[in-house]
């Protein structure tokens, strides 16, 4: 779980040869073509879940339980087999899905608000301020994130809520600490002093002015950052302490299949393909729109 | 390196660590009063007054907050609420399956990681680079939980050549490290890799090559050492990521060390175990980060005694 630490820029050339890679940022490569279009798949399913799924994620049939997939022998209507309670495992991966994508979309934000909000409060005033958002920023870096979250969890119970705001909190730090760095080198510029002087409200200074100029940085940090929270929310699911039963995610899917692993592996399979492929599909679009964002690093390579 | 250098690192591994015992102070206070979760509804509420006098939860709040970091300083994490043994000795019995499987997966890490990143720096561009950089780029993006899965089913299922679960036989480490090993090699690769390409590219690499040293002295005297500092500081940096890996992989395979402890404790809503372990956890990674830091004098002698980077 790391995509945090992928220098900028380091593995585009993986997929589209160096001699090429300065000419071609607006056309993405194959590769970059069929994650695009995976990632619209999921956005679309997750979206009309409700309508794709033939059957309802909490529908049972005690008789029809731990069906295999149609395509190893089992029921044609059940795609991808049933589940220990006789739920449809296609189904309930849609709606995982979902969960899941909305879970990872709330977090992001979250966390990115948050962080630019600090970031810039620690810039602004500096003093005192700077020094305790730099202090937690070192604190929220040392010890890891999934303990942090495990023990708020444990004190304060779980509920959908809480959780979405402990995923939203995680990565927070970064954007402080990038969004106070930018800010501090871009208020040293002419045209934020020029506009300060107008006597304008420093609210809309950075609103208006400074965020749109450090907005590509951002959106760097958000592609960095939004594969490692769609991680976070399903590991604490996967560890049963996140999404709970009878709610559904990817990460919970896959947990309930591992109990079932001797006999029906594909409870919890799907749901791990579909983490795996969509991680990857956000990471190289992510390295894509990142060289199409900066054309320096491909020059730097 | 020099007195002021040292004390200013030991003041701010202090801090962290006040910062931590202060967060789980706050958070256990605010999560509300734990003898009226440990205790039944029915129980007569002189029984709850006793119980909050034992623990000195009737204490003024500055007064419960000196004693619980005294108590912490002493090693004492009080009792956990479900079998009243002790926090610390529970933890205790824990810790070294926890560090035998941390061990051997970071064994693995470095093993796989730094050789992988200096071969594909070497052939940078060529096949075997792009080869080692697409693995990187499928680790990274296969949770860890979801390979350890993949691994039981293969080789417990299909092959039944280890088992799945549980711990006794080295056969039981297998594929817990090898989950955990992995999970972060691929991190490690992409920074070695990173770094010998920005060492390869100075100078002194070409005045090397142009005395006539062989490949392997340049490779392992001159180049590996230059890059070492920014493959530590990543280590260091993400080994956290592997504590929190920890966690996941010992409960994939039902391993019983820190990390299930930590889990079944938060499912169980067991407080005073969850306080013990992330405390635990966030002194481990204070002390390693300190090492660290210290590793740094002894890698690059530039670091120099004022504590200062200078570009030499």
């Amino acid at each position: 779980m790391s995509a945090l630490d992928a220098p900028p820029g380091e593995r585009r050339w993986f997929f589209r040869p160096r001699r090429r890679a300065a000419k071609s940022h607006r056309r993405p490569s194959l590769v970059v073509m069929i994650c695009l279009l995976w990632l619209a798949l999921v956005v679309f399913t997750a979206i009309f879940a409700g309508w794709l799924a033939p059957f309802g994620y909490t529908e049972q049939s005690l008789l029809n339980r731990l069906k295999p997939p149609a395509f190893f022998g089992g029921p044609a209507e059940h795609l991808l087999g049933t589940d220990g309670l006789g739920r449809d495992v296609l189904s309930r991966l849609f709606f995982a899905l979902r969960t899941s994508i909305l879970v990872a979309l709330l977090g992001t934000g979250i966390g990115a608000v948050t962080g630019t909000v600090l970031g810039i409060l620690a810039a602004h005033f500096r003093g005192w301020v700077d020094d305790i958002v730099m202090v937690l920023v070192d604190f929220q870096a040392s010890v890891p994130f999934l303990i942090v979250a495990l023990a708020v969890l444990a004190f304060f119970g779980n509920s959908f809520v809480l959780f979405v705001c402990i995923v939203g909190l995680f990565g927070w730090e970064t954007y402080a600490r990038l969004v106070r760095g930018l800010v501090l080198s871009v208020s040293g510029e002419g045209y934020a002093f020029a506009i300060g002087t107008l006597g304008v409200h420093p609210a809309r200074i950075y609103l208006r002015h400074l965020l749109p100029n450090i907005a590509g940085v951002l959106v760097v940090q958000l592609t960095l950052n939004f594969p490692e929270i769609i991680l976070l929310e399903t590991s604490l699911s996967f560890l049963g302490l996140g999404i709970q039963p009878p709610g559904t995610s990817l990460g919970l899917a896959l947990g309930e299949g591992r109990n079932y692993i001797a006999t029906a592996w594909w409870i919890g399979l799907p749901a791990g393909v579909v983490i795996f492929l969509t991680t990857l599909s956000i990471s190289l679009v992510g390295d894509w729109v990142r060289d199409a964002l900066d054309p320096s690093l491909a020059q730097s390579e | 390196m020099s007195g002021p250098f040292l004390l200013r690192k030991f003041a701010r591994c202090l801090l962290t660590l006040l910062l931590a015992v202060t967060f789980v102070f706050v958070v256990l206070r605010l999560s509300g009063d734990p003898v009226q979760r440990m205790l039944a509804d029915d129980v007569p509420a002189r029984v709850i007054e006793s119980y909050r006098t034992m623990w000195g939860l009737d204490r003024p709040l500055p007064e419960q907050y000196l004693r619980y970091i005294s108590q912490v300083v002493q090693g004492d994490f009080g009792v956990s609420f479900r079998d009243d043994r002790p926090v610390a000795a529970i933890i205790a019995e824990r810790i070294p399956a926890t560090l035998n499987l941390g061990l051997l997966a970071f064994g693995i890490t470095l093993l796989i990681g730094i050789p992988g990143g200096i071969v594909a720096a070497m052939n940078r561009g060529r096949l075997v680079d792009r080869v080692v950089m697409g693995f990187t780029i499928l680790g990274h993006s296969l949770p860890n939980f979801f390979l350890g899965i993949l691994l039981i089913l293969y080789f417990s299922m299909t092959l039944r050549l280890l088992p799945s679960s549980g711990i006794g036989t080295w056969q039981h480490m297998v594929m817990p490290a090898i989950t955990l090993g992995t999970s972060f090699a691929g991190t490690v690769a992409r920074f070695t890799r990173t770094a010998m390409l920005e060492v390869l590219n100075q100078p002194y690499m070409r005045t090397a090559r142009a005395k006539g040293l062989g490949r392997p002295a340049r490779v392992w005297r001159h180049a590996l050492p230059n890059a070492a500092i920014p493959i530590v500081t990543v280590i260091g940096l993400r080994l956290g990521a592997l504590v929190g890996g920890a966690t996941v992989v010992e409960t994939v395979f039902g391993y019983p060390g820190i990390g299930s402890l930590l889990v079944n404790a938060v499912a169980q809503r067991d407080l005073a175990v969850v306080q013990g372990v992330v405390l635990l956890i966030a002194f481990t990674m204070v002390l390693t980060n300190l090492i660290i830091d210290l590793a740094y004098g002894w890698l690059d002698p530039r670091i120099t005694t004022s504590g200062k980077e200078t570009k030499a």
